[in-house]
């Protein structure tokens, strides 16, 4: 399977627009970028929204397949999916989106204006009287726990937002582009410590669309065609992260033994990688998952260099979602085809062949590996 | 037990979009009400155990593992013969985080407040989320010796949390 075109919506803090015109423009982009028309869509699938009403209101159809996406691990399930379609032969050229709109403020949570909606509280009444309404909190043990069991200190997570923001001033599309300083890093509040403003991706609506098809149609097509190279999901228990009796090993380790296991390269291969930021100790998680770095070892990898453009492994080149906003892992896919295809500019890696983008964390997860065509 | 109602705000809340939340007619500006669970025959017994300040854990008759969050078999055995146990509420501290904002309209006045996950004696791989109180946060420590306690969050609802173990000779 191949990625023959990418795309976005008109991404931004409260937009005013609906799911319908983010995936509407997310799509348009997308097909301009493959060189396909709306005619050559035969699968779609997405989370958020339904891929048949998108498909219809796009002129596409009649679909092969189709598949609306639940809680799941992000933006990698529906991408997971479209290409297993594909790969099966239920349809030749799949659209997968991730269209995402942006929670009410905590300010209007706060004063009972609004419920913060959390889709991974399956057992959302055994927490609230405790006061665990959101994904911060369990991030927030998460990250405790982290700094805890690691090698790594609240100065390598400052690092980190302080590398991730350099890449974002080279990304025209990013939300935050100014600068930031460790220092100032240090002294955004506390959501839920030792989780700092600075380590949340930035809330926004979002549309996001990828398009896979068969690499004898890729090979065709005027993009320089990206391919599947290794995809694995992996669940080990259920939605409950507050619970997981061992955080700092969890899908992600299991996740990576698959994905390894599906293909010959293997970590040394990989020439960027765009791993989930959602909270940055996601980051940190999956870089030790995915032996991109030693166990625990995260911390110390961040603080030599090695993820900046001229280390040893650029990662999260478009700036992560803590700055381009929160496309729930769809942007790690697209940042990943652009590199690939070199069409990065000022942030791209040169010469870059192989790149590996994963999504989530704790419970379960999800990891894909691209090759340069 | 305090019954879900609609009150006469949830008009105005659909109005504003999203989710709205169920308020209590107890509701008042100055005197938000806790977050109660609603009935659940599958975790009732957990809250009536606080109130009777008891920390119940589900159990499998067949063959002893606890579960948590109650579930209507046992992943180990997949025997149905479940039973709520009372568990000695001795535990250790596996995690933690200092909440600052509220995500809540009763915990506005609560903030900042700990939520952890403790390692139950009784199983390695048992964990509670609850609260930790009776400690300051740079106190707390991954791994210190916690004891069950029970907080009363309004005349209905008392949830089982977590202090600091007194010391014991060994």
């Amino acid at each position: 399977m191949a990625i023959v075109g990418v795309g976005y919506s008109q991404v931004g803090r409260h937009t005013g627009l609906s799911e319908r015109h983010h995936a509407a423009q997310a799509a348009v982009a997308a097909l301009a970028d493959a060189g396909l028309s709306r005619e050559d869509i035969d699968g779609a699938t997405t989370w958020g929204g339904d891929a048949t009403d998108f498909a219809w209101m796009l002129g596409m159809g009649p679909l092969r397949w189709h598949l609306n996406v639940g809680v799941s691990p992000a933006f990698i399930t529906p991408a997971i999916h479209g290409a297993m379609a594909v790969a099966a032969g239920h349809c030749d050229t799949c659209i997968a989106f991730r269209i995402m709109m942006q929670q009410p403020s905590s300010a209007v949570i706060a004063a009972g204006g609004a419920a913060l909606s959390s889709p991974s509280m399956i057992d959302a009444a055994m927490m609230h009287p405790y006061g665990d309404f959101s994904p911060t909190q369990w991030a927030g043990l998460l990250m405790n726990r982290y700094l805890h069991d690691s090698d790594a200190t609240e100065e390598d997570f400052a690092t980190f937002a302080v590398v991730q923001r350099e890449h974002a001033t080279r990304n025209e599309n990013a939300l935050q582009r100014s600068p930031l300083s460790a220092e100032e890093y240090l002294a955004a509040p506390y959501i839920s410590k030792p989780v700092r403003l600075l380590d949340c991706d930035l809330p926004c609506d979002s549309g996001s669309a990828v398009i896979f098809t068969t690499e004898e149609r890729a090979r065709d097509l005027r993009a320089r065609p990206v391919f599947v190279e290794a995809s694995a999901l992996s669940s080990i228990r259920d939605m409950n992260f507050e619970l997981l009796d061992d955080m700092t090993r969890t899908s992600p380790a299991h996740c990576a033994d698959l994905l390894w296991s599906r293909t010959d390269l293997g970590p040394a291969d990989v020439d960027c990688a765009q791993l989930y930021d959602g909270f940055s100790v996601i980051t940190f998680q999956w870089l030790e998952a995915l032996g991109l770095c030693e166990p625990g070892g995260a911390g110390p990898f961040v603080a030599a260099g090695h993820t900046r453009l001229t280390g040893s492994l650029p990662l999260n080149t478009d700036g992560g979602a803590i700055n381009v906003g929160r496309r729930h892992g769809a942007n790690f896919c697209i940042e990943a085809t652009r590199q690939l295809r070199g069409q990065c500019g000022d942030r791209q890696v040169q010469g870059a062949q192989v790149a590996v983008w994963a999504n989530a964390v704790g419970p379960f997860s999800g990891a894909m590996l691209l090759t340069a065509g | 037990m305090v019954q879900l109602r609609s009150g006469p705000a949830d008009a105005i809340l659909e109005l504003i979009g999203g989710p709205a939340r169920r308020l209590y007619l107890t509701d008042t500006v100055d005197h938000p009400s806790p977050p109660a669970p609603p009935s659940d025959p599958l975790t009732d017994f957990f809250w009536e155990g606080a109130r009777e300040g008891r920390l119940l854990i589900q159990r499998c008759l067949a063959c002893g593992t606890y579960i948590h969050f109650p579930r209507p078999i046992c992943r180990a055995c997949l025997s149905t013969r479940l039973e709520p146990a009372e568990v000695s509420g001795a535990a250790t501290l596996y995690s933690f985080t200092e909440t600052h904002r509220a995500f809540h309209p009763f915990f506005v006045s609560r903030v900042p407040y700990l939520v952890a996950s403790v390692a139950l004696r009784e199983q390695s791989d048992l964990r509670l989320l609850s609260n930790l109180v009776g400690i300051a946060e740079p106190d707390v420590r991954i791994g210190m010796h916690l004891q069950v306690d029970y907080e009363w969050l309004d005349e209905h609802l008392a949830i089982p949390v977590f202090r600091p173990a007194p010391l014991v000779a060994p």
